[in-house]
């Protein structure tokens, strides 16, 4: 296992830059990162207007949720590749197109999460914070998000680690990220499927692990600040 | 029957928007010309065809050359872009790529989307099992498992011709050959290149393995293009006979397959229609 | 471009599709049901106030979550026969193990992400809950299973519903061991007839399709067993 370390190192972590675009685990970081920075605030608009009393946004994030939660990211991916492009002119580099398909789909999971860590707060929170005059804009920042998003951490955290998993599938389109590396070498290298993989797994389980341990270092914060209250 | 007709709508309505894009348009050759550029797509991941050296970390392989001979053939700039399983065969008729050289074997159900040039490669596709499994040839397959690599032509020809196996498709060929060495498969069958590299290994760690001597068929691989390229597909088998005469060919394929390469093949095919048989 | 398409829908090409599709029935069943039983099992052994479970536990939880399914998928077919003595280890390579080991990997697999999820509905319960259980006079785990666990999973429900979605899109993942599953069928119609973009419009249809269905199940429980807090 560890020659295939040492022999294939750099195509692991860089892919074939600089003889090529970015690729290899820096790829899918940067891939992960991006994708979670900018689905975000998508995710909490849709989970506001989910869990919200006006109509039209209510109704508009449920197609999204439900179109973009039904559809495997890999058919996303391809249909956005192939179709987008035909039907409305604009050619879009594999790279913005695999990114821009994983903010879709991620902040439809994560719009999920969030509504429920608002519908799980006690109808009381809202009602003293209006009544106390804060308009909603205030209330949902000051008052609810906090609480519901804390409540949320471990969904939350379980999707994050989740899409730096699931961007090995944008190889599909020629994204030449760590996944695609280990395929290179499992047809180079005869006998070492099991080993290539468990490389591969080492890369992503370092990575999400430390996602993990910080977020649990937030959880024993927040809990913490909560006895503190309670 | 209602939910076909609703996905029948809806799948139309998808590849319609497609269709509407792509139904005019000049034989690629012209744009090709026009570019000065022609974009060959081969596969990403299948060693000795098109694969990525791990110490340049370039592109390199046996159809990553037959690229770059068909573009200095044709005159023009060579792009190459390594495709995967997936996408191989929806950039060709997206026309993002020109051509696919993918070591993609003839089959009369395939040639009804694309065309295929002159072969450029022959080879065969057999079985490769363990020593001392006391299987002797393709009829001891029946009611064994075999597997293939996804996405190969192995695989597709190994369900129409072993039809009394339990034919298994893993994700790679490195995948079956672990089935095959913990005894998950009896069988596994994939071009005869990439089976003898394995039978080699196989001698030195892990279980010897022995091939078939049978094959269970002769892939004709061609140079594949979108169907309604008549003009493109002569001009490549131009240079494909050209390649013949002048011994380019052969010097490509003694790098990669013959004598210079692991597997010490001898080159008996001709550059003839794929459909010989 | 020709989309002549109907070839799917008759003869050889539509029976390999419906059973893809009864195998990825299967497998998510199966695997949903084995992946929230031990769920609810991690939730309970990581309540007990004994923190080097707590620790093993959590082990077991950063394991499944963090290495990447198809490897989990791998590690039990290929690597975990090896472990098991020879006669064991023949048995179960003659008959069809990898629809089992996809199952277990599977489940294991969810089953960390499902505790997760349900932990996220326990620390939206209000402390006073859990006191006013055990002042009522009930134990530990009868506060657990009749007052937190209820509510916590009514909260849950969005979260879980995720997971069972993306489960139910995992299950493609089996077809990496040879497990004839929907995108398995697909694959093998599309690397014999090169017709692409037919075979993977049919199969996005299925997969939206049947993810409607589990989605619109979510939403009727929802419904049915709302947050307690609610109105």
């Amino acid at each position: 296992m560890f020659d295939i370390l040492s022999n294939y190192g750099l195509m692991f972590l860089v892919g074939s830059w600089p003889n090529g675009p970015i690729g290899g685990f820096a790829a899918t970081l940067i891939l992960a990162a991006l994708g979670l920075l900018l689905s975000s605030p998508l995710a909490l608009l849709i989970g506001l207007a989910r869990a919200g009393s006006l109509r039209l946004p209510r109704y508009l994030a449920t197609v999204w949720v439900y179109t973009f939660r039904g559809i495997p990211l890999v058919m996303i991916i391809f249909w956005a590749y192939f179709i987008l492009p035909r039907m409305t002119g604009v050619t879009v580099p594999a790279f913005v197109t695999a990114l821009c398909a994983i903010v879709v789909y991620e902040s439809a999971f994560l719009g999920e999460i969030v509504r429920a860590g608002l519908q799980g707060l006690p109808p009381g929170q809202t009602e003293a914070a209006r009544a106390a005059g804060l308009s909603y804009a205030k209330t949902m920042w000051h008052v609810i998000l906090p609480q519901a998003l804390a409540n949320m951490v471990p969904s939350l955290v379980n999707q994050f680690v989740s899409t730096i998993k699931a961007t090995s599938i944008v190889y599909v389109i020629g994204v030449q990220e760590v996944t695609f590396a280990a395929q290179q070498i499992n047809s180079i290298e005869l006998n070492s499927a099991l080993q290539t993989f468990l490389v591969l797994a080492g890369f992503y389980f370092v990575a999400c692990y430390c996602i993990s341990s910080l977020a649990g270092r937030l959880e024993n914060r927040l809990a913490r600040k909560r006895l503190g209250l309670a | 029957m209602k939910a076909r007709n609703w996905m029948s709508c809806t799948a139309a309505l998808l590849l319609g928007t497609v269709g509407l894009a792509g139904t005019a348009h000049a034989d690629r050759l012209a744009t090709i010309k026009e570019k000065n550029r022609l974009v060959c797509g081969t596969q990403n991941a299948s060693v000795p065809y098109a694969y990525q050296d791990a110490t340049t970390r370039t592109f390199v392989g046996y159809d990553v050359e037959i690229c770059k001979a068909l573009a200095k053939g044709l005159g023009v700039e060579l792009e190459h872009k390594p495709l995967s399983t997936e996408a191989r065969i929806p950039e060709l008729k997206m026309g993002r790529v020109d051509v696919v050289a993918g070591a993609m074997a003839y089959l009369p159900e395939r040639a009804q989307q694309v065309d295929y040039s002159l072969q450029y490669l022959q080879g065969n596709i057999k079985v490769l099992v363990k020593d001392d499994s006391g299987i002797q040839s393709l009829a001891d397959l029946n009611g064994k498992r075999v597997c293939a690599s996804k996405g190969s032509s192995s695989a597709a020809i190994a369900e129409r011709v072993l039809t009394g196996s339990r034919v298994m498709t893993f994700q790679d060929v490195a995948s079956c050959n672990l089935g095959l060495q913990s005894g998950k498969v009896e069988g596994f069958t994939a071009g005869e290149l990439v089976l003898k590299r394995f039978e080699n290994e196989s001698a030195q760690s892990g279980s010897p393995t022995r091939l078939l001597p049978e094959a269970t068929y002769v892939e004709r691989i061609g140079v594949v293009t979108d169907k309604g390229n008549p003009e493109l597909i002569e001009a490549i088998n131009g240079v494909l006979r050209k390649m013949d005469e002048s011994g380019e060919l052969d010097a490509i394929y003694k790098q990669w397959l013959g004598e210079d390469s692991v597997y010490k093949l001898k080159r008996t095919f001709k550059v003839e229609p794929v459909t010989t048989s | 471009m020709d989309f002549d398409w109907g070839f799917l829908v008759s003869g050889n090409y539509a029976q390999k599709l419906a059973e893809g599709v009864l195998t990825t029935i299967q497998l998510f069943g199966l695997s949903w049901l084995g992946g929230f039983f031990i769920a609810l099992l991690i939730v309970g052994l990581r309540a007990i106030p004994f923190k080097p479970l707590d620790r093993v536990m959590r082990l077991v939880v950063e394991y499944h979550r963090n290495v990447p399914t198809v490897v989990q998928i791998m590690v039990w077919y290929f690597g975990m026969p090896q472990l098991l003595p020879d006669s064991l280890r023949l048995w179960i390579n003659q008959g069809q193990s990898e629809f089992l080991f996809a199952v277990v990997a599977l489940s294991l697999n969810v089953s960390a992400y499902f505790s997760e999820d349900i932990r996220s509905g326990l620390r939206a319960i209000p402390a006073t809950q859990i006191e006013a259980g055990r002042a009522i006079g009930l134990s530990a785990t009868s506060v657990m299973r009749y007052v937190t666990l209820p509510q916590a999973l009514r909260i849950s429900v969005p979260p879980l519903l995720n997971r069972s979605l993306i489960l139910f899109k995992d299950t493609s993942l089996a077809m990496v061991i040879g497990v004839t599953e929907l995108t398995y069928q697909v694959k093998a119609i599309e690397n014999l007839t090169f017709r692409s973009f037919e075979v993977f419009a049919v199969s996005t249809l299925i997969y939206l399709g049947c993810s409607l269905l589990i989605m619109g199940l979510g939403a009727w429980f929802g419904k049915r067993f709302p947050p307690a807090f609610k109105g």
